[in-house]
């Protein structure tokens, strides 16, 4: 078929027929934004407005406000011994009476979390024990990183009186209350093998609400159908006492929303009046005018649709703290108003672009203070995990795109914040214009957006029984967490666990390697002549690889048993302590059944632990078994002294196992690839299945954002080649030590690698970070060649893919930490090399050109 | 039987040498020593070890190299090592291994299989086109979607003709773009071979003086462009033409307006697009691991190079060369 002067591209286009769209947004569709970091920038947003709401948010400190706080205890102390479902809701709508409410200059889009932008309120319902503690000797302000800060030396005392009245009353106490011995020893409490900090401390979130239903029938609607829920039950109904507490606590709560928005009608009104500015004043009177239809009402044009979703989105956050309140997918639920708009001529194009901008650097206002633990492993003062989802197959199977995916994927390069988590669908059909300016925005540098994969995904969501159509509508929650927006309460994001810790417990008869005295639990434990785990064999003793694979599985269902118990009763507490009832009202199935949604109310009920350090566990046992299994070069023994060594007195074995010698997860070599994928499906049959006391059950999910880093330091050595306190790998990434990365075959060997495994198992979502070189995706062929591998890349079915693409300041720091850079290709013509592996001189060389060159 | 040959790296995802995504194989061996090559280790046909000394664990720790040298101990056991005379081709400084001497070496590579840490590294090794394929075969779907393929690379792949035929015979069969890079300064019949299995050939014209070719690169460039000639006038060919502009070697006005005469007279204007290749200061580490002196050092010092100079000076070429009517790029790319 190739007659010579065919060339491949010809051939190309007859194997793969591009689908397109006529969707459009207001810049051109293969506008290419810049090409990775750019310092000092500030006016990417055609929109000056944008572009000052952005510069005073940047500038902005990050603060402590106590005012929920005070609120909130007032409430509680005056509903004493009610049900807790009604004094959520007292709570909720005492919070909304007395909040501070602010409207900011060139502002458009109203509703903050019942605090100043960028300030922290706090949730004493979930715990005081750690905010106590911390205001009293960890201040916060005087954190490494996620600082925050008291306004006055009053808030500070204040803030310690109120945490008085909430001691045992909190969540966290109703958890502590009910944790065995075996429970603690492996959670944050004890050796850190899996963390619930998140939920045993805060708010769940992790969910999409149903924006379509609040948008068409407005805080009316819901109230309406909470009264028809009311008459509907009889005392028939053996549980009609918590269902009426339950219809009364939602209709409390909406009614307090009505009335918050039109206290913002109000203000919005009288600073319009002392407006100056004509073109303010009319802006200001038309927000007035939004909120007072808002007050009750459905949203009737594009601007009130987005004003309406901050109000309903903010008030969920006011409600909880729970983060990775997601938007769903905002391109396909706001389309219709939109559409509407543009039809009228109510709006022009260009004005609909600069609502979405404003809509998304208000997105990034939430801010949410985090225990000094969780904020060790999980760094970032934002609220977090606002993922909005564009793109992708509608419930029919068909492209979805539209013209506002297009100018969102704008809005955020526009914007390049924090918030919010862009993530783009893709699929078979994706249209060419649609990956022409997903890449344009990718290799601009500033880490948005993530590719999802609709194929895995969709097959990933019907494994927890839902049906095609609804599976397809998938959103994803937080990273990468795919949910069934506003009919799955997936409590994502349940659990970090170390497998790295279970490995331990492998290769050492249960005990951590460094058992003895000095750890604190060595009088209940080790001093008994007990274990941390089971034992479960030793590398003494093992005599072939079927052995130390067992002992795997038998230390994941041991610590797959305590964690899903202390989930259990972290949900349970939930349950009983802060029921959510505003927000059940956003989800199907509550409001039909007078359920809140924390007692199982909504269709879909998982809980989803996540994994960390599979590769490393991977690569050990590729060690394990090459160098005692078939080489026979060491003994199981002597493996385990080197470990127990911290690898003091071992270099050559140090050496070996970091070299390419021997068999490393990402290499597309099936012999390490093997153990990553046992690792991977031991992890996931060990979750999948477990109920959860909503009626759902376990999901398993691979990724570790950034807490592999965390884990990593209360982490003794491992057989990767990794010393004690080094980060654990990340997510579904090969493992980097300090020794080197162990990935040396390029994007391509890690993604024909990432490709071994079925992710759809991992139900609860996995995760690839993969760097690029600015090099490699310059002009036009570099980003048709970006096209081309992502698309092969989702081909082979891994679920997420997200993209660094690094400049000249990376190489420099490249320069600094070469081991983390290892598989950064620099490419010139002829030349074969990695940029780490060049000396000094010729990195700088390259650096100048490369500056010169952009 | 499948060709066997002498390979030296196999590279995933490049996005230079060729359209697309593709693999590319460099295959050991070059009859021409340029002053600024960047492959050092690709001179050379035969397999060589190659030395890294910061990555040596040291003599104590570790010692295997020594273990696995045949030579080590050759005749003369532990008294001639003490006494500093060994006969070993390996050089220990500090503990360390510092150097191989290559006149007492017999390449064997035991030192390179034996080191646990990449101190001793094998430039080379044999490979049958059937393993090469299996490589290149992985990575299709890529191709496929980019335009991409394989590119056979080096050193100079056309002394390797067999392997290189061979390799782009099976990847015609499975549909897999094939692009051959050479500096054509080989018989024209190797060409001629290779001329209906290849799908693009880049080359390089160095410099037009020939004096000055042989000076720098150690051979004259007569057959280079006979061949660029006898390439051009086949009108199927596909061609990119490479000037690797070196600071003080060819970075002249003069050479530039040559070659744009020779492009459009004796070429015909038969190329697809012209790369100016600015000069990089590569693969130094490796001319140290092979115990070579860079000999472009001093070069740079005559040439007072500068960088941002120079980038402007090379841009300058291109501009001049667009108005010759040649599509002339800057770096690697075809688009601008």
């Amino acid at each position: 078929m190739n007659t010579g002067t065919n060339t491949a591209k010809d051939l190309n286009h007859e194997m793969y027929v591009e689908a397109h769209t006529a969707a459009c947004g207001c810049e051109p569709i293969d506008q290419t934004y810049s090409l990775g970091y750019v310092k000092g920038h500030e006016d990417w947003s055609p929109f000056p407005r944008v572009n000052r709401l952005r510069q005073t948010f940047l500038d902005r400190p990050f603060n402590i406000d106590i005012e929920r706080f005070r609120n909130v205890t007032e409430s509680y102390r005056e509903h004493e011994g009610e049900p807790a479902v009604l004094r959520c809701a007292y709570a909720f709508e005492s919070i909304l009476k007395n909040a501070t409410l602010y409207i900011y200059d060139d502002d458009l889009i109203l509703g903050e979390i019942a605090a100043p932008a960028k300030a922290s309120p706090q949730y004493p319902e979930f715990s005081v024990n750690w905010m106590l503690h911390e205001a009293l000797y960890e201040p916060f302000e005087e954190r490494e990183h996620d600082q925050f800060y008291f306004a006055s030396e009053e808030d500070r005392q204040e803030f310690i009186e109120l945490c008085g009245y909430w001691k045992g009353r909190a969540v966290d106490d109703y958890v502590n209350a009910r944790l065995d011995d075996e429970m603690t020893k492996g959670s944050q409490t004890g050796r850190k093998i899996f963390q619930t900090n998140l939920y045993h401390y805060g708010g769940v979130g992790h969910l999409v609400m149903n924006y379509e239903k609040i948008l068409r029938i407005g805080y009316d609607g819901m109230i309406a159908e909470a009264k028809a829920g009311l008459d509907r039950i009889t005392k028939k109904d053996p549980d009609y006492v918590e269902k009426r507490d339950f219809y009364r606590a939602v209709i409390i709560c909406h009614e307090a929303a009505k009335m918050y928005i039109e206290r913002y009608a109000r203000l919005a009104g009288e600073k319009a009046f002392e407006a100056k500015d004509p073109a303010r004043k009319q802006e200001l009177l038309q927000m007035a005018a939004n909120c007072h239809q808002l007050a009750g009402g459905p949203a009737e044009s594009f601007w009130q649709a987005l004003q309406l979703f901050n109000f309903a989105t903010t008030m969920t956050q006011i409600e909880s703290n729970g983060h990775s309140i997601s938007y769903g997918r905002m391109d396909q639920w706001l389309y219709p108003y939109y559409e509407a708009d543009i039809r009228k001529g109510v709006i022009s194009k260009e004005y609909a672009q600069e609502l979405l901008e404003v809509t998304f650097v208000k997105m990034n206002n939430p801010t949410k203070i985090r225990d000094g633990g969780t904020a060790r492993v999980r760094q970032g003062r934002g609220f977090g995990g606002e993922c909005l989802t564009i793109g992708g197959v509608d419930r029919n199977g068909r492209d979805a795109t539209n013209d506002l995916t297009m100018m969102m994927l704008d809005a955020s390069v526009h914007t390049r914040m924090m918030c919010p988590w862009l993530l783009v669908r893709m699929h078979e059909d994706t249209p060419y214009e649609l990956k022409v300016k997903t890449v344009e925005c990718i290799r601009a540098g500033y880490g948005h957006p993530k590719i999802f994969n609709d194929a895995p995904t969709i097959k990933a969501q019907m494994r927890k029984g839902q049906t095609l159509e609804e599976a397809r509508d998938y959103a994803v929650v937080g990273c990468v967490e795919p949910n069934l927006p506003y009919r799955e309460y997936g409590w994502h994001d349940a659990s970090y666990i170390n497998t790295v810790k279970f490995m331990e417990m492998v290769l050492n008869g249960g005990r951590c390697l460094d058992c003895g005295p000095h750890c604190p639990r060595w009088d209940k434990c080790g001093a008994l002549g007990d274990h941390l785990g089971p034992d479960t064999g030793s590398l003494e003793t093992y005599e072939n690889m079927d052995q130390v694979l067992e002992s795997v599985d038998r230390q994941f269902d041991y610590w797959c048993d305590q964690m899903c118990a202390t989930m259990n009763i972290v949900d349970r507490a939930h349950r009983e302590r802060k029921p959510l009832p505003y927000l059940s009202a956003f989800f199907e199935g509550c409001l039909e059944d007078g359920v809140d949604v924390t007692a199982g109310g909504t269709r879909y009920n998982g809980i989803g632990p996540q994994a960390s350090g599979l590769a490393t566990c991977a690569d050990s046992l590729a060690a394990i078994k090459q160098l005692v299994f078939d080489e026979k070069k060491y003994t199981g023994a002597e493996l385990l002294q080197a470990l127990k060594d911290n690898w003091k007195g071992h270099e050559k074995l140090y050496a070996l196992i970091n070299s390419p010698k021997v068999h490393h997860y990402g290499n597309d070599d099936d012999y390490a690839d093997e153990f990553f994928r046992f690792m991977f499906e031991c992890y996931c049959r060990h979750l999948t299945g477990r109920k959860t006391i909503r009626g759902g059950e376990f999901t398993p999910g691979v990724y570790s954002v950034s807490a592999n880093v965390g884990m990593g330091l209360n982490t003794n050595a491992s057989l990767d080649g990794r010393k004690a306190g080094e980060a654990i790998s990340d997510n579904m990434g090969p493992v980097h030590t300090d020794a080197g990365s162990h990935d040396i075959q390029g994007p391509i060997g890690i993604a024909h690698s990432i490709a071994k495994v079925d992710h759809s198992l991992a139900t609860n979502g996995t995760l690839l970070n993969l760097k690029f070189p600015q090099e490699a995706v310059k002009g036009i062929e570099g980003r048709d060649n970006l096209i081309s591998y992502i698309d092969e890349y989702l081909a082979g079915g891994p679920m997420h893919v997200q993209f660094n693409i690094m400049s000249s300041a990376t190489m420099k720091a490249a320069q600094k930490h070469p081991e983390d850079y290892k598989d950064m290709l620099v490419r010139v013509a002829g030349y074969s090399a990695y940029f780490v592996e060049l000396g000094k001189a010729l990195q700088k060389d390259l650096i100048q050109r490369t500056d010169l060159e952009f | 039987m499948t060709a066997e040959g002498t390979v030296f790296n196999i590279q995933h995802f490049t996005i230079h040498d060729g359209p697309g995504i593709r693999t590319e194989v460099f295959l050991k061996g070059c009859p021409l020593h340029c002053l600024w090559c960047s492959n050092p280790e690709s001179l050379k046909a035969e397999v060589q070890p190659g030395v890294y000394r910061k990555k040596c664990i040291g003599r104590k720790n570790c010692g295997a190299c020594e273990e696995a040298c045949p030579r080590t101990d050759a005749g003369a056991g532990g008294g001639l090592a003490k006494a500093g005379r060994t006969a070993s081709p390996l050089r220990f400084y500090r503990n360390r291994l510092v150097a191989i001497d290559y006149t007492l070496c017999n390449g064997c590579m035991a030192c390179a299989e034996a080191c646990p840490s990449e101190a001793v590294k094998a430039w080379g090794r044999r490979m049958t086109a059937d393993q090469i394929m299996q490589e290149v075969r992985r990575d299709k779907g890529y191709y496929d979607r980019s335009g991409g393929g394989i590119t056979v690379s080096g050193g100079e792949p056309l002394l390797q003709t067999e392997l290189t035929a061979e390799l782009f015979r099976q990847c015609r069969e499975e549909g897999i773009h094939t692009c051959c890079e050479t500096c054509l300064c080989i018989p024209w019949e190797r060409v001629e071979e290779l001329l209906p299995l290849t799908d693009l050939w880049i080359a390089d014209l160095k410099m037009m003086d020939p004096e000055k070719h042989r000076a720098f690169t150690g051979a004259g460039n007569e057959r280079i462009l006979e061949n660029l000639q006898k390439l051009a006038g086949n009108p199927e060919t596909e061609l990119i033409l490479r000037i690797p502009v070196i600071p003080g070697v060819n970075d002249n006005m003069e050479n530039m307006r040559q070659t744009a005469d020779f492009i459009l007279g004796e070429m015909q204007g038969n190329v697809r697009t012209l790369q100016l290749l600015s000069y990089m200061r590569l693969g130094m580490e490796k001319y140290e691991s092979l115990g070579l002196p860079y000999q472009m050092t001093d070069r740079l010092k005559e040439a007072h190079f500068r960088r941002d100079y120079f980038q402007r000076k090379v841009r300058n070429f291109a501009d001049y060369f667009n108005s010759r009517g040649i599509h002339t790029l800057v770096g690697t790319r075809e688009k601008q």
